[in-house]
């Protein structure tokens, strides 16, 4: 089991007798010669750094003599040394001298020139046929996936046509719009004008102030409520988090009963139980449930009180809200009436444009009707404001180092969802979005982050910087720090995700696979090591 | 180098959230223990009383009965408290001189543990039978020694036990009347009398007891403390004992507790704590880096020390313990208090620190020769988290060439919680893994604990539940159940003979008769036996019930600083029985009892990243080393907590210098392992870490001498100088076995230097250097300080001139692979130009060596009269030093054996000789070739004042490690 019983069986000069370029790299063979001395001491020979002659015989002599561990290079003397082993029928390889003669054969060195002869066989017609069959399956591997890559760069060029064409649109339905806006802002503004007098004077009504004030409260109501639900959420995470995560290592029973009762209060099945059958809560009579406040009071709240105000005013005055000039058709025949109505409209207009009448409630519900318009209006716009800058974003990403990479190779796999199965739980990772682990056994899923960033280590641009993604400011851990993610990916023929990794608490790591990575392979010009 | 200005950046910055984490209320505080109150009311109405205080214990003469052909004597003891109760005495005197006192109450209620001992001795003692004692009017007498200068005393009325030597009281047992064995009895007998309201002045006449056991019964019958109620079904049983040494102000021992070596007193005006310490095998979370409380282990072994003499006391108790110091003008006073058991202590005469050590080992054994890897680095984490993580570490350890021998698993490799069970999610290959570790010769340690999972899938559990071989709750039946890390858990209870085999069985490699083994191991890896105090997360102070029921029936109060030890010891013995032939086991424990030397090494378990825990680490270490209990370390990088680079460094060094080094650190702290430190912290950490491995001669030499001897490895100053008072509280620095090298280790932050102090008028050189430190001019009776350079990637490291040095400075991926490598000697001359030294090596693993299989080599300098002039001589020899003695294994011992053989092609590559005055003329060997030298000029050894010393390279003088040879050196 020992080699080196055959190292001890030799007398005690055994390592001096090798040769004194063992362990030479081709490079430096031509550096390990003597040189005559003229004063007759002998042949000599300097250190590869200059600071020492030595006598010749004292390279790869067993001993140390040089500063930069020169002299030994086929030993394991210095501590600084360094050993090429030639290994023919391989690739030549170098390793530490503290692995010169240990006794173990290192499989960096094929050849076994790293130990005494014949403690060690060489393998390395083997070893390099089966590292030539390895290259080549990786070449391979690396040129299916490189064609795929491709297909993602062609993706990119499509995409970035697409987004071009769009822009273009956008740009031509922003004018229209913004046309539009002006042209209804100008009716609203001649609307209220007309009717903002009369409106002030309504507006004093008890009825009116009493509903503002209803509004104000419901609305800090609303705020208040909204306020406390965020916290319900943020509690319920913590203790969710708690629940799931902690470790029963604090030695401390209070975070057991924390756990225990947060599963009563929240009717949570214990862990490892069998859930329980979901109760549904009977409403109260009249009392609006949760998912209607949610569902309606935004809607509430969003009524326009002034159309309320006008409506409310047509509703109680509706017999006497027009002047009993105008309200001839009570004593007119019915035959007649078709006719005065058409009459009365015009003449209407014709008043109201000339300005006599004014502040009608009539003219009250059009000025809002316009003001509804303009509002509709505007918002259009502002979306299809928002879709350009989103396309002008999309577009500079594409083909940005720092985004989807300088090919935009990357563009193809946004927002694509890979998941990796690991009984307990799956995680999923959301490419450029967000990463999760979702338990199977029901629960909550937490946050493993967002995407940050890619590779800092790296210079943006190289292919080492597309090897890591990172995500970050995923949900806190209930005694930790807020989890985080690094993905490191390989080239590989499909986008998988391989094993997942808890290294320190809360940070984890997944490996996996992706074509984009997949560079293409220079034909003709096989890797050489 | 000195540290740039960032680390104090670094520093500033830290998060303040680690100062106090200790969880005082998880614990109880003298005052808040039935039985430790009425023992501090004891002595306090002792120290009130003042002189009129009389002990009610006393020897009846007439019972006297001395055994016919042995050094031991049975007497009855009465309390005139308690007339009708029987106590019986029985003192012997072994052959080498120990006292054992041992007193237990006859015919009582029922019986009193008395078994602590049992598992602490390594073999009964033997008992003296050339010494005789003589019975005289008041006491008992016997006078021995070689120079029948020791004497021991057993006075009747009132007892007393005093051991002296040249007629100097040196050890005295209820010299202050503290002596109380609380008696069994039964509840109703106990009920206070009744006092009518306002007639409390007859108290006194109705109760003639309560000038001793005070008024009340407290806490006699049922005891409540936080939320639990301890039922103490046998009532009140405690024992008190007051224990006196007149002559001696400094006491060490009775590990573990986080303080001085030289212990700090608990009780007068200038208490150095206010509660007694405590001996109570505790997990305590965040312990505080300087306190009387107990932690994980307890030895109860008190060394007392002036400079003429040591004496010590065992005290083989295994129930909670507490224990008081105070000091009088010339000497101390000790009071312990137990809260059950026989009275059962040995007086160990000494008279010097090692003869303390070695009557002691002799007792509970020393610590068996480890298996060599075990003193390489040993880097863990709670967890590494998968078998391809513990193979990464291992790869970037390698790709850094940075020396490690074994590699950690914590609790998360097991599936649920299930130790042995490996959770295959993220240990799919255990058994490749162990293997892609063992194929560079390291080894692979694997956490189990005591607690076993209540789940009936689970084999552990199945077959301790079947064999009724778990704790039962304090009904005495069915299993007890606590949470642990697995949650519902239940505990093994290695009292019970029937557990041994099983575990036995557990470790075995290939499955036995269908029993469940561990075939997913390997017969190589080691064992972590944790929370083995036991810790219990839902129990009182985070253990067991006092009144839950071990085999046998004893109650754990009365076993529970024993448990621990049994854990390790049945690991240790399951492993031992796992190969044919045998390796030596490696078990590291967290809890331990007098007695665990001989079951592996211990760590200081649970400590903090902070600095003030590195300096205490050492200290414990030290005080581990006086309970006889060497092999051990504290967590480099400290467990919790995330040490800036700085610390990190200085504990490597610590660590460097631990007879265990082991880097561990807590789940929720980041990974600090050396190769993911920034330069220049990274190149520092390669270079102790190789260090370590260089010198690992010098430290397995050093095991070698404690395995035999019992001495420590590390020894503190005391040890190594017993006469030089001024060394007596010094905690700070040791000496590496009896290799003479002096280590300083650097606690602090932003050192550069460091003062380190010399007891002996001899010269010592700077280890890296070889600045030399002459001895001072004129003969002085008094050390000296010295200042050291103390830069981070410095070590205060001295070499005792005198001394030979032996390394293996060839790096190398772990310790086995530096099997065949070349040693370096290293000859620091004292100031008359001598020096001597050893090396002791062996296969590492196996048990050849108590075959003789093994090479002891002694070295030798000795410069000729004349020293370094012209025609002088310096002579530099091997010789064989097991032909010598000295070693339990010589009688078996042949220089050519099978070991021998297998080195002997293994040379001394270069000597350096350290403190050569002069240019040398020529160097041969065997006084026949000549070999090449250099020397650099330099102070010689006699030399008195300070500078570069002149040393001597002797370049490979082609000498073999196993062979005798000589050097000449001529001037």
């Amino acid at each position: 089991m020992y080699p080196w019983f055959l190292l001890a069986a030799l007398p005690l000069p055994v390592l001096s007798a090798v040769g004194k370029t063992h362990g030479v790299p081709p490079s430096h063979v031509a550096k390990y010669v003597p040189t005559t001395s003229t004063s007759g001491v002998g042949q000599t020979w300097t250190c590869l750094d200059g600071s020492k002659q030595i006598s010749w015989n004292a390279v790869n002599d067993d001993y140390c003599d040089c500063p930069d561990g020169s002299d030994e290079p086929g030993t394991s003397a210095c501590p600084n040394g360094v050993f090429f082993c030639k290994n023919v029928g391989h690739i030549g390889s170098t390793i530490p001298s503290s692995r010169v003669n240990d006794g173990l054969c290192e499989p960096e060195c094929c050849d076994g020139s790293d130990e005494a002869p014949g403690v060690c066989p060489d393998k390395c017609k083997d070893v390099g046929e089966e590292y030539r069959k390895v290259m080549e399956a990786e070449r391979k591997l690396r040129k299916t996936g490189s064609k795929i890559r491709a297909s993602y760069i062609a993706f990119a060029h499509k995409e970035k046509k697409r987004l071009e064409g769009g822009l273009v649109d956008l740009e031509q339905e922003i004018a229209t719009r913004e046309k539009e806006v002006e042209r209804l802002r100008g009716i609203a503004k001649r609307a209220e004008s007309l009717s903002a007098k009369e409106l002030e004077r309504k507006k004093q009504s008890p009825l009116y102030q009493s509903l503002l004030t209803h509004y104000t409260a419901l609305k800090s109501l609303q705020h208040e409520y909204k306020q406390h639900l965020e916290r319900e959420k943020a509690l319920g995470d913590i203790l969710d988090a708690l629940r799931t995560g902690y470790n029963p290592n604090y030695q401390d029973m209070a975070v057991l009963e924390a756990v225990r009762g947060w599963e009563t209060l929240a009717g949570l099945p214990r862990i490892n139980n069998s859930p329980k059958e979901d109760k549904k809560e009977d409403e109260e009579d009249g009392l609006w449930s949760a998912e209607r406040i949610e569902r309606e009071l935004n809607k509430l709240l969003n009524i326009d009180h002034v159309s309320l105000l006008l409506e409310h005013e047509k509703v109680v005055d509706e017999p006497s809200s027009q002047s009993i000039l105008l309200d001839v058709t009570a004593y007119l025949p019915d035959s007649f009436i078709p006719p005065y109505l058409a009459f009365r409209e015009k003449l209407l207009s014709w008043l109201e444009l000339l300005g006599i009448k004014a502040g009608s409630s009539d003219t009250s519900s059009e000025a809002n009707r316009a003001r509804q318009a303009l509002s509709d209006a505007e918002h259009s716009l502002k979306l299809t404001q928002e879709e350009l800058q989103t396309a002008h974003e999309d577009l500079s990403d594409l083909f940005n180092p720092e985004g989807f990479g300088t090919e935009g190779e990357w563009k193809k796999l946004d927002g694509l969802c890979l998941e990796k199965d690991l009984g307990e739980y799956t995680y999923e990772v959301c490419l450029f979005d967000e990463a999760r682990q979702k338990p199977n056994k029901g629960g909550s899923s937490f946050s493993l982050g967002k995407f940050t960033s890619w590779n800092k280590l790296a210079e943006p641009g190289t292919p080492e910087y597309y090897t890591r993604q990172r995500y970050t400011q995923g949900a806190k851990c209930w005694n930790g720090p807020q989890r985080s993610l690094e993905l490191i990916l390989t080239c590989g023929t499909e986008n998988v995700l391989l094993t997942v990794s808890e290294p320190e608490k809360c940070e984890y790591q997944i490996t996996g696979t992706t074509p984009a990575l997949c560079l293409p392979v220079e034909d003709g010009k096989r890797d050489e090591l | 180098m000195r540290p740039p200005a960032v680390f104090f950046l670094l520093g500033a910055l830290l998060p303040a959230s680690q100062i106090l984490a200790f969880k005082s209320n998880d614990f109880k505080t003298c005052a808040q223990s039935g039985f430790c109150r009425r023992g501090r009311a004891l002595s306090a109405r002792a120290l009130a009383a003042d002189l009129s205080w009389r002990s009610p214990y006393s020897i009846d003469p007439s019972s006297v009965l001395l055994a016919p052909d042995q050094a031991s004597f049975t007497a009855s003891v009465k309390s005139a408290l308690y007339p009708e109760v029987n106590f019986g005495l029985d003192l012997r005197l072994h052959e080498d001189g120990v006292v054992r006192v041992r007193m237990d109450e006859i015919g009582g209620l029922r019986k009193r543990y008395d078994e602590a001992a049992n598992w602490a001795l390594v073999a009964p003692p033997r008992i003296s039978r050339d010494i005789s004692w003589k019975v005289g009017k008041n006491a008992v007498r016997a006078v021995y020694g070689e120079k029948k200068n020791i004497e021991v005393i057993v006075e009747f009325e009132p007892v007393r036990v005093v051991l002296l030597r040249d007629g100097v009281e040196q050890i005295v047992l209820n010299d202050g009347g503290l002596l109380h064995m609380e008696h069994f009895r039964t509840k109703d007998d106990a009920e206070p009398v009744a006092i009518p309201e306002g007639e409390a002045q007859t108290t006194l006449q109705l109760n003639n007891r309560a000038w001793f056991e005070g008024e009340e019964q407290d806490a006699w019958w049922e005891e409540s403390w936080s939320t639990w109620t301890d039922s103490k079904p046998k009532g009140p049983e405690s024992l008190s004992l007051d224990v006196t040494f007149p002559n001696h102000l400094h006491v060490y021992g009775i590990p573990q507790h986080a303080t001085n070596l030289s212990l700090p007193t608990t009780t007068g005006p200038d208490a150095g704590y206010t509660d007694p310490y405590r001996l109570y095998n505790s997990d305590v979370f965040e312990y505080l880096p300087s306190s009387p409380v107990s932690l994980y282990g307890s030895v109860p072994l008190m060394h007392a020390h002036n400079a003429k003499s040591t004496v010590a006391i065992f005290n083989a108790v295994g129930s909670d313990t507490w224990i008081d110091i105070g000091r009088t003008e010339t000497g101390t006073k000790t009071h312990w208090i137990s809260e059950s058991g026989i009275l059962d202590v040995f007086l160990l005469p000494g008279p010097t620190p090692a003869d303390i050590i070695a009557q002691y080992t002799r007792l509970t054994g020393t610590a068996p020769l480890p298996a060599h890897w075990a003193l390489g680095y040993h880097q863990c984490r709670w967890n590494y988290v998968s078998s391809d993580d513990v193979r990464s570490v291992q790869k970037r350890l390698d790709n850094e060439d940075m020396p490690v021998d074994a590699f950690w698993l914590d609790i998360e490799y097991s599936e649920g919680h299930k130790y042995f069970i490996w959770d295959k999610k993220n240990f799919p290959d255990p058994v490749e893994m162990i293997k892609d570790v063992e194929a560079l010769e390291r080894r692979m340690v694997v956490i189990v604990d005591p607690h076993f999972k209540r789940d009936s899938s689970y084999p552990v559990y199945k077959a301790a539940s079947e064999l009724d071989a778990l704790v039962k709750p304090k009904s005495g039946s069915g299993e007890y159940e606590g949470w642990c890390w697995p949650g519902s858990s239940s505990w093994v209870d290695f009292f019970n003979p029937a557990s041994w085999d099983m575990w036995v069985s557990f470790f075995k490699t290939k499955s036995v008769d269908g029993q469940w083994s561990w075939i997913e191991s390997t017969e190589n890896v080691g064992i972590w036996n944790d929370m083995n105090e036991p810790s219990v997360f839902n129990g009182p102070e985070i253990s067991m019930p006092r009144d839950n029921v071990h085999y046998g029936g004893w109650e754990h109060r009365d076993v529970h600083n024993i448990n621990g030890m049994l854990f390790a010891n049945q690991t240790y013995n399951a492993l031992m029985q796992r190969s044919d032939p045998p390796k030596r086991p490696f078990v590291l424990t967290r809890s331990f009892y007098a007695g665990s030397q001989r079951f592996g090494a211990m760590w200081t378990g649970d400590n903090v990243g902070t600095w003030e825990h590195m300096a205490i680490g050492i200290k414990m270490v030290l005080a581990n080393g006086l309970g006889g209990f060497g092999f051990g370390g504290s967590d480099v990088g400290g467990f919790f907590g995330n040490p800036d680079p700085e610390m990190v460094v200085r504990w490597y060094a610590v660590g460097a210098f631990s007879p265990f080094f082991r880097a561990h650190a807590h789940i929720d702290a980041k990974r600090r392992e050396p190769y993911l430190l920034d330069e220049p912290y990274k190149s520092i950490l390669r270079d102790m870490l190789r260090l370590r491995y260089a010198m690992l001669p010098v430290w397995y030499t050093a095991f070698k001498e404690m395995s035999t001897t019992g001495i420590p490895i590390l020894r503190p100053q005391y040890v190594v100088f017993p006469e030089d008072a001024e060394g007596f509280a010094i905690d700070d620095q040791f000496y590496v076995g009896s290799s003479g090298l002096l280590v300083k280790p650097v606690t602090t932050r932003g050192a550069t230097s460091a003062s380190v102090y010399l007891s002996d008028p001899q010269i010592y050189y700077d280890y890296f250097t070889s600045h030399a430190y002459p001895a001072p001019a004129k003969k002085v009776t008094h050390g000296r300080t010295v200042t050291v350079p103390a830069a981070l990637h410095e070590i205060p490291l001295l070499i005792q001139g005198g001394s030979i040095v032996p390394t293996r400075e060839r790096p190398r991926r772990s310790s086995a692979l530096m099997r065949h490598d070349p040693f370096t000697l290293r000859v620091a001359l004292s100031t008359e130009g001598s020096a001597t030294g050893g090396v002791y090596l062996d296969d590492g693993e196996g048990y050849g060596y108590t075959n003789g299989e093994f090479v002891w080599r002694e070295f030798g300098a000795e410069t000729k009269k004349g020293g370094w002039g012209k025609g002088g001589e310096l002579k530099i020899w091997s010789k064989d030093r097991a032909t010598q003695g000295g070693s339990n294994d010589v009688a078996v011992y042949n220089p050519a054996n099978v070991f021998a053989k297998s080195v002997s092609g293994v040379r001394v590559e270069r000597m350096i000789v350290l403190g050569v005055g002069s240019r040398p003329a020529l160097v041969s060997v065997n006084g026949g070739s000549t070999v090449e030298w250099e020397w650099q000029e330099g102070i010689g050894s006699g030399a008195t004042t300070e500078g570069k010393a002149g040393v001597l390279v002797i370049r490979d003088p082609a000498v073999g490690i196993t062979s005798d040879w000589q050097i000449t050196v001529v001037f």
